[in-house]
């Protein structure tokens, strides 16, 4: 089983620019993990701050974009991770490792395995609560096919992205003196909740607002668009 | 063959019907339909066929059967959920019976802490003890809905989050059986602390956090937190018909009639008890420490303080609280004197987890009364008053409001 592991934290607090020391020990400590962790991190990346992010809604068939993160959370999402198991015991034995203050982990439906992120924009899905649909539903087969034409229109620039499980299949980590804490369900108090997301390729943050525009959501959902850092630089 | 009879084997036999199926298919709601359907079957022709001589064999075999039948129908179907990898062979008859690993992979599944606390309580009532969603609901006191909604929710999270069902690596059991125990000192407790609804149901309730209290007994023999704990609800048990009186008042532990406690559950808790001393020791039995204390006494002079003050220093060492020292301070003035006891109170009078219910009011009230200090109690029982949170409550610092005040009255101290 794939698990989506979206690493949050208060709005601020551990908001690092990639070229300051602060980020650099973030990174390390990042590294030591993903050593730890081998194989089990099949995919992942650390964004930009907040500030620099892009929140797109769908407002009367018209995208209606704010400048800044998902405004409603007190917490903000500064990377994620996506980790393989065969069960959740397997995966949370990883995950407790994982060198943040809360993670909220999420069984994914489905992964296709980035190939290459580059350059690449973190098109996080966010959806109402009460919107959530489970697979299996009419609906949910309704929303895939919302999702493959997307698909076709954004051709080689989705570099890769997963389905989410509702929320009620989430569960929220937090790691105090060593001991794990578990509660069931996501961590965000707010109406919106992670969904599914994109990894998509774009030359600048306007096209990658262009195009995370298209994706499909619900009219109460929008898409947190966030920049991938790319390490390589 | 009577209802009774249905009822009983239903009580006693799904949950390990249950366990076993689970493990065979690997899919909980599989197994938990195949075990009704099982059942139903069972009320249709044991009126005719009798009694099996092993009415839970009979029960697993036809949930067994039933849960593979609907595998091999849906992978012939080619249903993407349940597809021929996950066919396993029919097992033999010494797979379906004993079946204690099969409970205990139950229990710590339903008990998993990625659900919460109420979906733990409510899977273990419906999983592992067998109860219907109706029949929870009013132990509960939640609406039937609700409890539906909640166990679908819980099991649906078991599927898609990946909720494994089996007994932890021995690393993980540290912190994984706690949860257990809480899980069933919590079916015990909404049963015993309640002071609103039915008494029959809520007593139901005490009785299955006993059952599932000796049956993690039998299924972890080693873990003397599980003995611990059964002892401290057996002593706590002891003495549920006497805590309150007949109009439904709280009967401080110091007014029971002890000759009214049961006496066959405190025999039991000291061998429950003895039998977690000799495991080593935990929360759990610190506090069967001091329940054990209390229930052994002739009386409440008689009682063992300095056991009590012992079993809440050793409390204090597994997490301290403001509420366990609060305690302590009672144990000490029953060993110590009053004024013993107030000092250690009053030097609890700045904690905010204290402040904010009656307790430290109520407390310091008893100790003023016991030194015979009344006018200060009366101040204290008024404050008190102000702060509880229950009718019952309530009506029982009103009593010793008025005693105290009487008190004033005729020996006007001085």
């Amino acid at each position: 089983m794939f698990y989506l592991a979206l690493l949050a934290d208060e709005k601020n607090a551990t908001e690092w620019a990639p070229d300051s020391p602060e980020f650099a020990v973030a990174v390390a400590r990042h590294e030591a993990f993903t050593e730890r962790a081998g194989s089990a991190i099949v995919g992942g990346a650390a964004l930009y701050p907040s500030a620099e992010a892009a929140t797109i809604r769908n407002a009367d068939g018209r995208a209606l974009i704010t400048d800044g993160p998902f405004a409603e959370t007190a917490e903000v999402v500064g990377g994620f991770y996506v980790l393989v198991g065969t069960d959740l015991d397997e995966v949370l034995e990883i995950a407790r490792h994982i060198p943040e203050a809360i993670v909220e982990l999420w069984p994914m439906f489905e992964w296709m395995p980035v190939t290459d992120q580059n350059g690449c924009w973190l098109a996080l899905l966010r959806e109402p609560v009460a919107a959530a649909v489970a697979p299996g539903t009419p609906q949910w087969d309704e929303g895939m096919a919302e999702h493959e034409k997307f698909g076709r229109l954004a051709g080689a620039a989705v570099r890769g992205g997963g389905a989410l499980y509702p929320p009620d299949s989430a569960t929220t980590i937090r790691v105090r003196g060593g001991e794990l804490l578990l509660t069931d369900g996501p961590f965000a108090e707010t109406a919106e909740v992670a969904n599914g997301l994109y990894v998509l390729a774009a030359d600048d943050r306007e096209s990658a607002i262009a195009l995370s525009a298209k994706i499909p959501v619900s009219p109460k959902g929008c898409i947190e668009l966030r920049q991938i850092v790319d390490y390589a630089e | 063959m009577d209802g009774d009879t249905l009822s009983r084997v239903f009580r006693e036999e799904s949950g390990r019907a249950l366990a076993t199926v689970a493990r065979m298919v690997g899919d909980l709601a599989l197994a938990e339909d195949a075990v009704q359907e099982a059942f139903a079957e069972a009320i249709r022709s044991w009126p005719d066929s009798g009694l099996p001589n092993n009415p839970g064999a009979w029960i697993t075999t036809v949930a067994r059967n039933r849960a593979l039948d609907r595998l091999r129908r849906e992978s012939l179907r080619g249903d993407k959920e349940h597809d021929a990898a996950r066919l396993v062979p029919p097992p033999d008859v010494a797979e379906v019976w004993p079946v204690r690993d099969d409970q205990l992979r139950l229990m710590f599944t339903c008990c998993h802490p990625a659900l919460s606390p109420e979906s733990q309580v409510a899977l273990t009532l419906r999983l592992v003890a067998g109860l219907r969603p109706a029949e929870i609901a009013r132990m509960l006191l939640a609406p039937e809905p609700t409890v539906s909604q909640r166990l679908t929710r819980a099991k649906s999270k078991i599927r898609t989050a990946g909720i494994p069902f089996r007994v932890p690596p021995d690393h993980l059991l540290p912190e994984r059986t706690p949860q257990v125990l809480a899980c069933i000192y919590l079916v015990f407790t909404e049963g015993y602390s309640a002071t609103s609804g039915d008494t029959a149901i809520r007593d139901e309730l005490c009785e299955e956090g006993l059952r599932l209290g000796r049956l993690l007994c039998e299924l972890m023999p080693d873990e003397g937190e599980a003995w611990a704990l059964t002892a401290l609800m057996l002593f706590h048990d002891s003495r549920r018909s006497q805590r309150t009186d007949d109009a439904g008042d709280l009967v401080p532990l110091e007014d029971q009639d002890r000759g009214r406690w049961d006496g066959a559950k405190i025999a039991e808790g000291v061998v429950c008890l003895r039998a977690a001393r000799r495991r080593g020791g935990g929360p759990y039995g610190a506090q069967a420490t001091i329940a054990a204390a209390h229930a052994t006494a002739p009386n409440w002079a008689a009682t063992d303080w300095d056991a009590v003050v012992a079993g809440y220093d050793e409390l204090a060492a597994y997490g301290d609280s403001p509420m366990v020292r609060l305690n302590r301070a009672v144990a000490v003035s029953f060993r110590d004197g009053p004024d013993a006891g107030l000092a250690e109170v009053d030097a609890l009078a700045g904690e905010p987890r204290l402040t904010r219910t009656h307790t430290l009011h109520a407390t310091r009230a008893d100790l003023l009364r016991g030194a015979g200090r009344p006018a200060e109690a009366s101040v204290e029982y008024r404050a008190a008053i102000g702060l509880a949170a229950n009718e019952p409550t309530r009506r029982f610092l009103a009593r010793r409001l008025a005693e105290a005040d009487g008190a004033r009255q005729i020996r006007p101290r001085g």
